[in-house]
């Protein structure tokens, strides 16, 4: 049975299993990479969508959990205000190294923005303690989110 | 007879006397003796059928109405190490005393019940007695099967020994001094196992019966929901009032409106036992969780009905460990309400945030929302340790959600901060879990 789902304001259909994780779909059934899998179980944030703007791990989210909910991923995510000025403050303050937990990074924040449009420390930490960063960009990631925030961007 | 002969005489009645009347208090009433209307054999009944199958099999053959009659009363989740072939027996119980392994009881005959008789199978299921005559242990709960008809024990028996036969030997149990002498068990079968069949009560509905029929001989609900007395037998007094079994907390299922689930609408207990989740309830996890993928889900809607009748007549008997309610919905923010634990914040915010919400209102799923569950309400912590260390995954018809397990990730003491977090935020009372409580809790799951 086909499954439909609205992704990036589009209606996609294709066929896969109620129980398929919504990354999988995403990434092996419809050809979007943008976000990443990274370790599985919701502990890493690589994998980091919007479903109804709320920043959720696409890893462990089976496609039958989000049938008629707007899906937002990182290749659309540049269209909504905070979206877009998340990914304009990233390049402002070169917040990438090796780029793949980033995806999510910027998911997590655009949805932080979103919900709290002036994020101090404590609200930073609470929206981005589980998107982990290998290559440590940690500081910078908190200086773009305040970048954002301020609205300071060139 | 002497006067110190008579002395004696009198003080060994006096001694007998209190051993019996002890007895006799600590045994307290039977699992159905609540329902005070006249019993009838179940020969005489006839305003419905109680026992075996729903209408929809009553034609079936004997080894499918044998199937529904074995997931009815979930034979297959004890008797099955995970990993391992259905029935195989293996899964270790961790007692206080030992661990006891359950039985293989595919028809092999070196390790299985190949060679069992129909009057053998009868003995173990309804009398606790092994097939070389030694006694079970009541994990196997022979007490409750014992109420079932021999015609649907057999039935079950019918199932089994269609199954294909493993040959897989469980191993040794090592339960300590005095717990491992097996001919012991002799006496508390004595006095605690009813050893009758099911009678049906002439003033309840066919529906209340065939509900009462299905929680007590097949489904053993008090097993687990109902506190144990002095004899590890079950304390029918406080019947369904809730109890700690096998390191998960099986919570009151008596009418208590309070504490039970006098306040549950029927569509809600329907949706709980048929699908393991509940709006406003939480999802069933652990034993429960295996309980309603294994058995509930494959009743007939009319017998989930049945036990709904059943245990709306339960009378209340509330829990005192509990608060008089579960906690309404946290706040949005992560800044607004109680931040009991700063370490288990940062776990939350980091490893549970994204699914549970700050709120305890799920983002991704009803299944996962923390808010109007027993767990998280429970000043105890104990199912929320254990899910946060065992994880879970429900299997329902259209959806299989997941949690992780951390067990391994995570120390003791960040899991009883988290938990203790969990419980401040959105329950009633926060829970004051050491790392010391997380490790016996490690101990406590069947594996």
């Amino acid at each position: 049975m086909a499954t439909v789902l609205t992704i990036n304001g589009e209606t996609k259909s294709f066929d896969a299993p109620p129980e398929m994780p919504l990354l999988w779909v995403l990434r092996d059934i419809l050809g979007m990479t943008g976000t990443k899998f990274g370790c599985g179980i919701a502990q890493c944030g690589a994998c980091t969508v919007h479903v109804d703007g709320k920043a959720v791990r696409s890893c462990v989210l089976p496609v039958s959990a989000v049938a008629n909910r707007a899906i937002t991923t990182i290749e659309h995510v540049g269209t909504t205000p905070s979206g877009a000025k998340v990914q304009k403050a990233w390049l402002d303050a070169e917040v990438i190294q090796c780029g793949y937990c980033q995806s999510g990074q910027i998911m997590s924040a655009a949805a932080l923005l979103a919900a709290t449009p002036n994020p101090d420390d404590s609200d930073i930490d609470a929206a981005m303690a589980g998107n982990i960063c290998r290559c440590g960009t940690y500081v910078r990631i908190r200086e773009a989110i305040k970048l954002a925030a301020s609205g300071r961007q060139s | 007879m002497s006067k110190t002969m008579r002395i004696l005489a009198s003080l060994v009645v006096i001694a007998i006397v209190a051993v019996a009347l002890g007895v006799w208090i600590i045994r307290g009433p039977g699992p159905l003796d609540f329902a005070s209307g006249t019993k009838v054999a179940l020969a005489d009944y006839r305003a419905g059928k109680p026992t075996g199958v729903p209408a929809s099999l009553e034609k079936a053959s004997l080894v499918e109405r044998g199937e529904y009659l074995a997931k009815a009363a979930d034979c297959m989740v004890c008797h099955t190490k995970p990993g391992d072939k259905e029935y195989s027996g293996g899964l270790g119980f961790k007692l206080p005393f030992g661990t006891l392994y359950s039985t293989n009881i595919t028809p092999d005959k070196d390790t299985g019940i190949g060679n069992y008789s129909d009057q053998d199978f009868l003995n173990a299921v309804q009398h606790g007695k092994r097939h070389d005559g030694a006694r079970l242990y009541p994990a196997m709960p022979y007490t409750s099967y014992t109420f079932m008809t021999d015609e649907d024990v057999l039935a079950v028996k019918a199932y089994l020994f269609s199954l294909p036969a493993v040959a897989a030997k469980a191993p040794e149990n090592t339960l300590s001094f005095p717990f491992n002498q097996r001919w012991a068990m002799m006496f508390w079968s004595a006095v605690f196992n009813p050893d009758t069949r099911f009678a049906p009560d002439a003033s309840k509905s066919p529906e209340w019966n065939r509900g009462a029929y299905l929680a007590e001989a097949l489904a053993h609900c008090g097993e687990c929901h109902t506190p144990r007395n002095l004899g590890f037998a079950l304390d029918n007094r406080k019947k369904f009032a809730g109890a700690i079994t096998a390191g998960w907390h099986a919570f009151n299922i008596s009418s208590d409106k309070a504490t039970g689930l006098g306040n549950w609408r029927d569509e809600d207990l329907i949706a709980y036992l048929s699908l393991g989740h509940a709006p406003g309830h939480g999802s069933a996890s652990g034993p429960m969780g295996e309980a309603v993928d294994h058995s509930f889900s494959q009743f007939a809607p009319e017998d989930i009905r049945g036990i709904v009748a059943y245990l709306r007549s339960v009378p209340p008997v509330p829990s005192p460990d509990l608060p008089a309610g579960t906690a309404p919905i946290a706040p949005a923010s992560h800044k607004d309400g109680v931040t009991a634990d700063a370490r288990g914040k940062k776990v939350f915010a980091s490893a549970c945030a994204s699914c549970h919400g700050w709120s305890g209102e799920s983002p991704v799923s009803p299944m996962a929302t923390l808010t109007g569950t027993w767990a998280v309400n429970d000043p105890a912590a104990t199912n929320v340790a254990q899910i946060v260390l065992s994880g879970t995954k429900r299997h329902t018809p259209d959806s299989a959600l997941s949690m992780p397990a951390f067990g391994n990730a995570y120390s003791d003491d960040e899991i009883a901060a988290v938990a203790n977090y969990v419980t401040a935020r959105f329950g009633a009372k926060g829970s004051k879990l050491t790392a010391k409580d997380v490790a016996e809790l490690r101990e406590q799951t069947a594996e």
